[in-house]
């Protein structure tokens, strides 16, 4: 006997690549963002459509959050430009390709934001 | 002394009386005229017995004389004294006749033996009735000391009687076509009707002449308007009033009139009264048909007109309610009626009440009991979101096509401000609100107090059908929500808009990932989080079909490279060709029953547990035996006695004939998890925490385990809820109450 497939609809999640296997396939409410504990393929509080429309930001410091959540901690002056989970200086990991774009625009959002007298209340 | 003045006077007294009698006569010759007279007039009087009359007859001018002679002596009164006194010894005669027709009348119930008694009564009446020369008074003192003794003597039969008398004079009346026919004349007993009058039977007996025309009137429009409700009416049944009830009033009522005008006039007030009688008959007749006139709206339109216009002439409001009520307790809200039937003659319900009373006050107390029993069915939101998706099955008859789309109407406050401000309508309850007419749809919604529920009916129904989108063609979702966004609002329905996006999304990227590397398998690839859950155990398909999944995910990663899929295997459909030796079968198949079919690829005989273990092993046994049915009915494989299945390849005698006990068609398991499983679900993982609670504590009122639960994430029951789970808890006997503290049951 032969089985062949003429044609197939299948349904599919998609996930965040967070590098992260070893958690349960989508059984679970999946990882949490840092700093809205909104699952990473949930959208941040200010967007309304996950997925392209909210990305994800991996930093050096192998943390994730979305961008949005991350852009507007480093645009704080309390942040430092810290990691707000372990306070190492903030670095966009360049792993998936195309974030190595977003580090930069991260680096020079957040110099322009942030004074250093900024820092001073810290 | 005394007695010397008391016989003067008396002496006086006697010559004054002698001087009248006497009339200044010499003699006594005016004595003995005036006795003359007297017995001449006491003869001209006497109450004759009609059996055998004198024939004696009277000189006027001997009347006229011995009537002078009396009346210059002052003694008329006491001529007519000793009439009446006559007339007394000889009513005898007239109960005899009575008696006679009334015994008659019983034997028979014959009317026309009470007709001829009218006529016997009338022939003494004239016969001992004093001329009319002798004035008013003297005449109604004879009719009142005759009609005293006729009503004395009349059993009580009579009255019984006399209804079927008069009932009979009306049927001649009622028939219309008859009526035309005689161009309006009719075979009126005038004497009948002249012996009435004399008698003073129609002032006595009014109540039962009226009684008599109310039931004729109710009998027709019983007739004539029982369950005939397409077109009002009421004018028909007044025109017959006018053509056929009318003319005979004219007897009874307006006996005397002298011209139209004044007859008019006579009838007025019971013509009134008639009119009302017949209201309140059509009103009631209505008002018991209510719930069928509901059933067939609109094509009962003529009978709501004619209630909604007896309505305002009969106070029968409550009435219509309480009926109703009870119709809707009675016949719609039980357990074997459809929520859509239910649905859908609540609208009726509406559009009808609306209709008899717009400012909405009938509807407000019909609607509260169907809206309570609503809220209590779990499917009712299914239902009417069904409706506002226009599910083809349940048809789309709740909206009015033509009715526009507009925001649900919220709770208005009255604005005091407004110069066409009107208060509430009288008899409106305490809790009624003046909503403006609101649209069908609105109405439904806020049975519910949230709407909420609503929208996560709505997810879980759009993403059943988005699930079944193969072509990427949802157009029709989309204008629905489109719609549905005007209703309930942008914000609200925010996660079906990230549903349809993801949808399209889909479609692009499938496209992009066809031209790159083409793939028999098309996906959806959605969004965890803003879709309900989805449903179904975990498969894990044969490698025939996992080499697919994988290279579709890869051309997936390349064209997205941060993000990957997760096959939801156990979704989507299968369009298969399944080559054997002799033939070649085509299907379109589950996930499942395809997987089963790969795997008897590798081998040709496996058992159900065998096969389940190798998709995974969470498959449940129901899912898998539907699966193989599948196959054993296309006659792929057979099951042979020792519990297993067996692939043929060269088809068998017979072989694809489906055994009975095979065919057991199964429920379609939905694909998405409905609202109350996600509920259910939801409280799974509370019951832990009550399970850990109880252990620890020993037993508790239900207070404290809300307390307790809402320091759990994410918990947002009511304590109503709360102990509707305790309640099944217990039913299952897992946990046990005494008094009002809960524990575990071991």
């Amino acid at each position: 006997m032969k089985v062949k497939i003429k044609a197939w609809h299948a349904i599919a999640q998609w996930q965040w690549d967070t590098g992260n296997t070893d958690h349960d396939e989508g059984d679970g409410e999946g990882d949490v963002c840092g700093i809205c504990r909104v699952p990473y393929e949930g959208c941040c509080p200010t967007c309304k459509v996950p997925g392209d429309d909210c990305p994800l930001i991996w930093g050096e410091c192998s943390h994730v959050f979305h961008m949005h959540c991350l852009l507007k901690w480093i645009g704080t002056p309390a942040s430092k430009q810290q990691c707000p989970m372990d306070r190492r200086t903030w670095g966009t990991c360049s792993i998936p390709k195309q974030h190595i774009l977003f580090a930069k625009i991260i680096t020079v959002t957040a110099e322009r934001k942030v004074p250093p007298q900024g820092q001073q209340g810290q | 002394m005394t007695s010397q003045s008391g016989r003067s006077q008396i002496l006086a007294t006697w010559q004054e009386a002698f001087t009248r009698l006497n009339a200044n006569q010499p003699g006594i010759t005016g004595l003995m005229n005036f006795t003359k007279a007297w017995k001449f007039a006491r003869e001209y009087l006497y109450p004759i017995d009609i059996n055998n009359p004198s024939t004696k007859v009277y000189a006027a001018h001997e009347v006229r004389t011995a009537f002078e002679v009396l009346g210059k002596a002052r003694r008329l009164a006491a001529i007519f004294e000793a009439f009446l006194e006559d007339m007394r010894t000889q009513q005898h005669l007239i109960t005899r006749d009575v008696n006679h027709h009334m015994s008659l009348h019983e034997e028979t119930s014959d009317p026309r033996a009470v007709a001829d008694l009218v006529y016997r009564l009338t022939e003494w009446h004239s016969a001992w009735e004093p001329g009319q020369e002798f004035g008013h008074q003297v005449l109604s003192a004879f009719n009142h000391t005759f009609q005293t003794h006729v009503f004395s003597v009349l059993p009580a039969s009579f009255s019984s009687g006399f209804k079927s008398l008069i009932d009979m004079t009306l049927q001649p009346y009622l028939d219309k076509e008859e009526s035309r026919s005689r161009g309006g004349e009719y075979p009126a007993d005038l004497r009948l009707w002249a012996g009435f009058e004399c008698l003073g039977m129609l002032e006595r007996y009014e109540s039962l002449i009226s009684s008599v025309c109310y039931e004729a009137i109710e009998k027709h429009v019983w007739d004539k308007c029982a369950r005939s409700w397409a077109e009002p009416e009421l004018v028909n049944l007044r025109e017959w009033i006018t053509d056929c009830i009318v003319p005979w009033m004219l007897l009874p009522y307006a006996r005397g009139a002298r011209n139209s005008e004044e007859a008019k006039v006579m009838l007025q007030g019971v013509g009134a009264r008639f009119d009302f009688h017949m209201c309140k008959t059509l009103c009631d007749l209505r008002i018991g048909e209510i719930f069928d006139i509901i059933v067939d709206y609109p094509d009962s339109k003529g009978a709501l007109q004619d209630l909604k216009e007896c309505l305002q002439r009969v106070d029968q409001r409550s009435q219509l309610v309480l009926a109703l009520r009870r119709a809707n307790a009675r016949r719609l809200l039980h357990p074997g009626a459809d929520t859509k039937d239910i649905l859908a003659q609540y609208v009726s319900i509406m559009r009808c009440l609306r209709f008899i009373d717009p400012p909405g006050v009938l509807l407000h107390k019909v609607a509260d009991p169907i809206r309570k029993y609503l809220r209590g069915r779990p499917d009712t939101i299914r239902c009417i979101v069904a409706n506002l998706v226009g599910d083809k099955e349940s048809g789309d008859s709740l909206a009015d096509v033509d009715e526009p789309v507009q925001p649900l109407s919220q709770v208005q406050l009255e604005d005091y401000s407004d110069p066409n401000w009107e208060p509430e309508p009288i008899d409106a309850g305490p809790d009624f609100r003046k909503n403006k007419p609101s649209d069908t749809i609105s109405t439904l919604v806020s049975i519910y107090d949230s709407k909420d529920l609503f929208v996560k009916e709505l997810q879980v129904l759009l993403a059943q059908r988005l699930l079944l989108v193969q072509d990427g063609n949802f157009d029709n979702e989309r204008r629905n929500i489109e719609i549905l966004k005007v209703r309930f609002g942008e914000a609200q329905l925010q996660v079906c808009e990230v549903m349809l996006k993801d949808m399209t999304d889909s479609k692009r990227i499938d496209q992009h990932i066809q031209t790159q590397n083409e793939c028999v398998l098309h996906s959806t690839i959605i969004s965890r989080h803003f879709w309900p859950p989805l449903q179904g155990n975990k498969l894990i398909m044969p490698t025939q079909f996992k080499e697919v999944q994988d290279q579709y995910a890869n051309g997936f990663a390349e064209f997205k490279p941060d993000k990957k899929l997760h096959w939801l295997p156990q979704l989507g459909t299968i369009t298969l060709e399944v080559e054997l030796q002799d033939r070649t079968i085509e299907a379109e198949v589950t996930p499942l029953e395809a997987a089963v079919i790969g795997l008897f690829g590798e081998k040709d005989r496996w058992t159900t547990e065998a096969l389940t273990s190798s998709v995974g092993g969470t498959i449940e046994e129901s899912a898998m035996t539907k699966a193989l049915n599948k196959w054993v009915n296309l006659g792929v494989i057979k099951e042979n006695e020792g519990g297993e299945f067996i692939l043929l390849e060269i088809q068998e005698e017979g072989g694809a004939k489906p055994t009975a006990s095979r065919q057991a068609v199964m429920e379609e398991a939905p694909s998405v998890m409905t609202v109350e499983q996600q509920q259910a679900e939801q409280m799974k993982v509370y019951w832990r925490f009550i399970e850990g609670m109880l252990t620890n504590l020993g037993s508790l009122p239900l207070d404290r385990i809300q307390t307790m639960l809402r320091i759990a994430p994410g918990y947002d029951k009511t304590v109503e809820q709360l102990a509707a789970f305790m309640e099944a808890a217990r039913r299952e006997g897992l946990v046990t109450v005494h008094g009002a503290h809960w524990k575990l049951n071991r």
